[in-house]
């Protein structure tokens, strides 16, 4: 019986005008935001390694120069595009792709592709992710809002009654005539994009496992949307109330519940604005040593710890510069303070992160969302992670080149140039994102609560034991 | 093959059905006259276990609907007033679908056969079943009870709306079933019809079976005449 009706359901499907026409439609949608997306890809993708080369190769003919003048010159460190950002752009457009690397300071990341978007970037972008978190859901309430209701309208229902029928073996007959469907449009478009990605020149990182888990969560989302869908249509009295009502949980799952969820976290959890941040970390600064301030007490006491510690009595006798050394103090002291300040936001973001798990019970979108993007290595915490990779480049840059006033000049010497070759021996910026295994066990929760929804969404079907 | 014992439905304070004591055997064609209201389509509805009964029991084929609901289903072929199916399938993948919900694995040539047998016109076999009339789709309907092999058939007022010859070819095809040793239970309020195909006749009312008649000894007149007394209906003199 389920092959039956999964054949008669296809049929009716099949030959249903609307239907194949709005198929046609998201088949062309989804394939157009994959062609626009590869094309920004690979833009983006040559710009970084333009970037990445030219700042290099700036950094590398500097000629003969002070390091610490190097240091306030500073350089960039660039937030590769990964290939699946291909499927999913999640936050990158808004994150910034770039942070500049100097001393004494932690730059926040820069130069976002929202930034030099005009407004009219606020009506969204046709991208894949769009495509597969909303309209594909869409196209599953036009396909199934009716799969119950129009027997009870066309009076079948009666028929089919009177034949006996398994209601067991009839929804999930139902429910593999509205499975198959959008599981061959999804199959599609992840070869497609697989295809895509496994042609580009340098696709970097791209693994065919990060896809297919990619692949995984999606269908579950789709089958979660079948379930809920179905189990409404054999609740609802009439097809216009089970469309109403599909539609409503729609609005609420992709729409309201992430917009709420986003205005609850900021509200339980705030970010302190940039002002409070900049005189926050201001004052912190105050309070320790300042590399460039040889007078201040903190500058004074270490002064007179270095030279117990090597048993001298002048700053002169030292066997290295001081005035490097008292920088590169002064560095390490700065750096503990943006530690301390962007962990205070890391815990903020972590205890956003829970408000939005737990919110997820109410929206399979939620969950679905945060696995896409962390897998696309495009979400906060990849962000999250290239940032602090870019902070300790650039703890590790101001170490090289205050070591090496340090060791090449002497106290007062701030003269001293080091040889044009010298900032070739710097290793260059190179950041890898997690990896899939750690993407995956990072995101228990996400994978949990869309396994309760996949779960739960069967388990209402399983429950119907009569249609109306 | 059809029984019902002291049968009773009541809906809130409503009598819908009193004490129905029925019996229809094989190859009999049983029709239920009587006006709207008058507890048919609930009787009907009742042996399709549909709706549970406030007392009493009814049997399919020796079978209790109210335990054995599904069991039962397995003998019997319904038709309703308005036969509905699948518009945008054809008659064969209609006739295909619902034997196949009643466990039935057709051919295709058994599926052209008991749509031939069953009256319909083979250049609509695979017409899809919009373009059908009512009789057309009853038609189909009558090849789905052929090809379930139903020992029982319920109709519920499958003549009403069909034109004349419909009608007439309708009649013989519950004949032909009838010869096959079907038991038939039609709830009609077409008194011809009723007298051309029927076994006995019963007269409802209120819920109540109030007569009964051998269809071959009494005349259309007077069966006439006996559903309008039972109905307590006066002449209107102008």
């Amino acid at each position: 019986m389920i092959r039956k009706t999964f054949i008669k359901e296809s049929k009716e499907l099949f030959r249903d005008g609307r239907i194949r026409i709005a198929t046609i439609i998201v088949v062309l949608l989804i394939g157009v935001s994959i062609w626009i997306s590869a094309q920004q890809y690979q833009n983006i993708n040559e710009q970084y390694k333009v970037s990445k080369t030219a700042e290099r190769a700036i950094w590398d003919n500097q000629g003969e120069k002070n390091p610490h003048s190097a240091a306030h010159y500073g350089t960039y460190a660039f937030k590769p595009k990964y290939p699946l950002s291909l499927v999913d752009q999640g936050v990158d457009k808004y994150a910034g792709s770039s942070i500049f690397l100097e001393a004494h300071k932690r730059n926040e990341a820069q130069f976002s592709i929202a930034a030099d978007q005009t407004g009219l970037a606020r009506f969204g972008d046709l991208t894949p992710d769009f495509m597969l978190l909303f309209i594909m859901p869409l196209l599953i309430i036009l396909l199934g809002y009716n799969s119950f209701t129009k027997e009870n309208e066309m009076g079948t229902l009666t028929l089919l009654k009177s034949q006996g029928i398994s209601y067991k073996k009839w929804i999930f007959g139902k429910w593999a005539a509205l499975f198959l469907p959008v599981f061959v449009l999804t199959v599609v478009l992840f070869l497609i994009a697989g295809f895509i990605l496994s042609n580009l020149k340098d696709f970097g990182v791209f693994e065919w496992s990060s896809l297919l888990w990619m692949f995984i969560i999606y269908t579950t989302y789709y089958i979660i949307f079948i379930n809920l869908i179905l189990f409404i249509s054999a609740k609802a009295k009439k097809s216009g109330i089970s469309l109403v009502v599909s539609l409503s949980f729609w609005i609420l799952a992709c729409l309201a519940v992430p917009k709420a969820a986003s205005n609850i976290a900021e509200d339980t959890h705030p970010y302190p604005t940039r002002q409070e941040f900049a005189a926050n970390v201001l004052k912190d600064k105050k309070q320790g040593l300042d590399g460039h301030n040889p007078w201040s007490k903190e500058a004074k006491l270490l002064e007179k710890n270095v030279l117990a510690e090597h048993n001298v009595d002048s700053l002169h006798k030292l066997p290295f510069n001081f005035d490097a050394y008292r920088m590169q103090k002064g560095e390490e002291h700065e750096a503990e303070i943006y530690f301390k300040h962007y962990n205070h936001l890391k815990d903020q973001f972590i205890k956003q992160s829970r408000v939005y798990k737990r919110l997820a019970t109410f929206s399979p979108y939620l969950p679905t969302r945060f696995m896409s993007m962390a897998i696309a290595h495009t979400d906060y915490a990849t962000h999250w992670n290239f940032a602090d990779a870019a902070e300790n480049y650039r703890i590790a840059t101001q170490k090289f080149l205050n070591d090496d006033f340090a060791k090449n000049s002497t106290y007062g010497n701030w003269g001293y140039q080091a040889d044009s070759d010298f900032w070739k021996k710097l290793p260059a910026f190179e950041y890898s994102p997690t990896k899939l295994t750690t993407v995956l066990s990072e995101n228990t929760a996400n994978l949990s609560v869309l396994g309760c929804w996949f779960i739960g969404s069967f388990a209402l079907l399983l429950f119907i034991k009569k249609i109306r | 093959m059809i029984t019902t014992n002291n049968l009773t439905k009541i809906y809130k304070d409503q009598t819908a059905l009193d004490h129905l004591n029925l019996q229809v055997n094989a190859g009999e064609i049983y029709c239920l006259l009587g006006a709207n209201g008058a507890g048919k389509t609930t009787t009907i509805n009742l042996l399709l276990g549909f709706i549970e009964p406030t007392s009493g029991s009814a049997f399919i084929n020796d079978l209790d609907v109210s335990q054995k609901a599904k069991e039962t289903k397995k003998f019997l072929a319904y038709i309703p007033e308005n036969l509905m199916l699948y518009p945008s399938l054809t008659a064969v993948e209609n006739l295909d679908y619902f034997s196949g919900i009643a466990g039935k694995k057709l051919s295709k040539k058994n599926i052209f056969n008991f749509l031939k047998e069953a009256g319909l016109q083979e250049d609509a076999f695979e017409k899809r079943i919009a373009t059908f009339s009512k009789g057309m789709r009853q038609k189909v309907g009558i090849a789905i009870a052929l090809a379930k092999d139903a020992k029982v058939l319920l109709l519920d007022e499958p003549t009403s709306g069909l034109d004349p010859k419909a009608s007439n070819e309708f009649g013989q095809l519950l004949h032909k079933l009838s010869q096959k040793g079907v038991a038939t239970l039609m709830a009609t309020h077409d008194l011809f019809r009723a007298k051309e195909v029927a076994t006995r006749i019963g007269i409802m009312k209120d819920g109540q079976l109030k007569e009964e008649f051998i269809a071959k000894d009494i005349s259309l007149l007077n069966l006439e005449q006996n559903y309008l007394n039972t109905m307590e209906y006066k002449e209107v003199t102008l």
